[in-house]
């Protein structure tokens, strides 16, 4: 891919278009279920959680890409500490999803008319996934800085 | 104005940001600029495809809501897009991509302003079917914010970084 010279920074750019897609549209429902802008009916505003979810498959392969093209960087020897942090923080929201439908969480929710309270777990699920979310980018800033793997 | 760059970029603030071995310094700033994009892109962005005509049984109106937390990300963006640039002024002058960059950034948020007036304003948004011209409005401003992402990726990338 080196001989191609605009493929690493267009394959970049798309990492931060689908983080952007992904932490703007999930963040977007969370701060909902949190009280904000009360007047969006819960339902239909999680018709747009599979944008969000493109953004994920985006920065998946994206992911995939950079992982790829320098292995050593990422998963060592030594191991990046940033990394194995961003992974754990993306299992760990990964996690929250899956116990937000498991819960039945997510049915409550779909009944959460305009003007309503989202149930507290729900809450208590969004505040979590806006920090997991904050955090998957705070390690991925970090990988350049920390354990030098860059 | 090229006294000023240098004199900006040689500041003992500017030296102690890239040179600082602090993890607080241009990490940090950077961290910032991306938590900042995503909040302003991405809401935005979800906004766009609404008026687009994806998820018609939500209410669009609400969604005025959410400018707030663009703007905030903007500013965010602004200030630490500022100190990111005087720690590199005049090689970032020189870059072509950080010229695309600015101007899409410009236009974005123009596109923005525009949308609130004449989309948000209508107290009869939710009442008819987004215009035409509400829909550019929604593909210019997605055009532009992943374009400004992409131009500002693009910046390494050119003489000087």
């Amino acid at each position: 891919m080196s001989h191609i010279w605009w493929a690493w920074p267009l394959c970049e750019s798309l990492h931060f278009i689908g983080m952007a897609m992904l932490v703007g549209v999930a963040g977007v429902i969370d701060l909902r279920l949190l009280g904000m802008a009360k007047g969006l009916p819960l339902g239909p505003l999680q018709r747009l959680m599979p944008w969000a979810a493109l953004g994920f498959v985006i920065n998946l392969i994206t992911g995939f890409v950079f992982i790829a093209g320098n292995p050593r960087q990422y998963v060592g020897p030594p191991l990046s500490l940033s990394f194995a942090a961003k992974m754990l923080f993306i299992l760990l929201a990964g996690l929250n999803v899956l116990l937000f439908y498991i819960t039945g969480l997510k049915r409550l929710v779909d009944r959460v008319e305009a003007g309503h309270d989202a149930p507290l777990g729900a809450k208590v699920s969004a505040a979590v996934s806006l920090f997991l979310w904050v955090g998957v980018m705070y390690w991925g800033r970090m990988l350049q800085f920390f354990g030098k793997s860059f | 104005m090229m006294g000023l760059l240098q004199w900006l970029e040689g500041s003992s603030f500017a030296v102690w940001l890239k040179e600082s071995p602090s993890i607080w310094a241009y990490p940090t700033l950077l961290f910032l600029h991306t938590v900042g994009l995503s909040f302003s892109v991405g809401p935005s962005v979800a906004i766009d495809l609404r008026l687009l005509g994806f998820g018609r049984r939500l209410p669009i109106s609400p969604l005025d809501s959410f400018f707030k937390i663009i703007w905030i990300g903007f500013w965010v963006n602004a200030v630490s897009g500022t100190v990111l640039f005087v720690t590199d002024a005049t090689s970032k002058l020189a870059n072509p991509a950080f010229y695309i960059k600015m101007s899409l950034v410009f236009i974005a948020v123009g596109v923005m302003v525009v949308m609130r007036r004449r989309v948000f304003r209508d107290p009869d948004l939710d009442a008819r079917p987004i215009a035409v011209f509400g829909k550019c409005l929604a593909v210019a401003s997605i055009v532009c914010w992943f374009g400004a992402i992409t131009a500002g990726r693009f910046m390494t990338y050119f003489a000087g970084g």
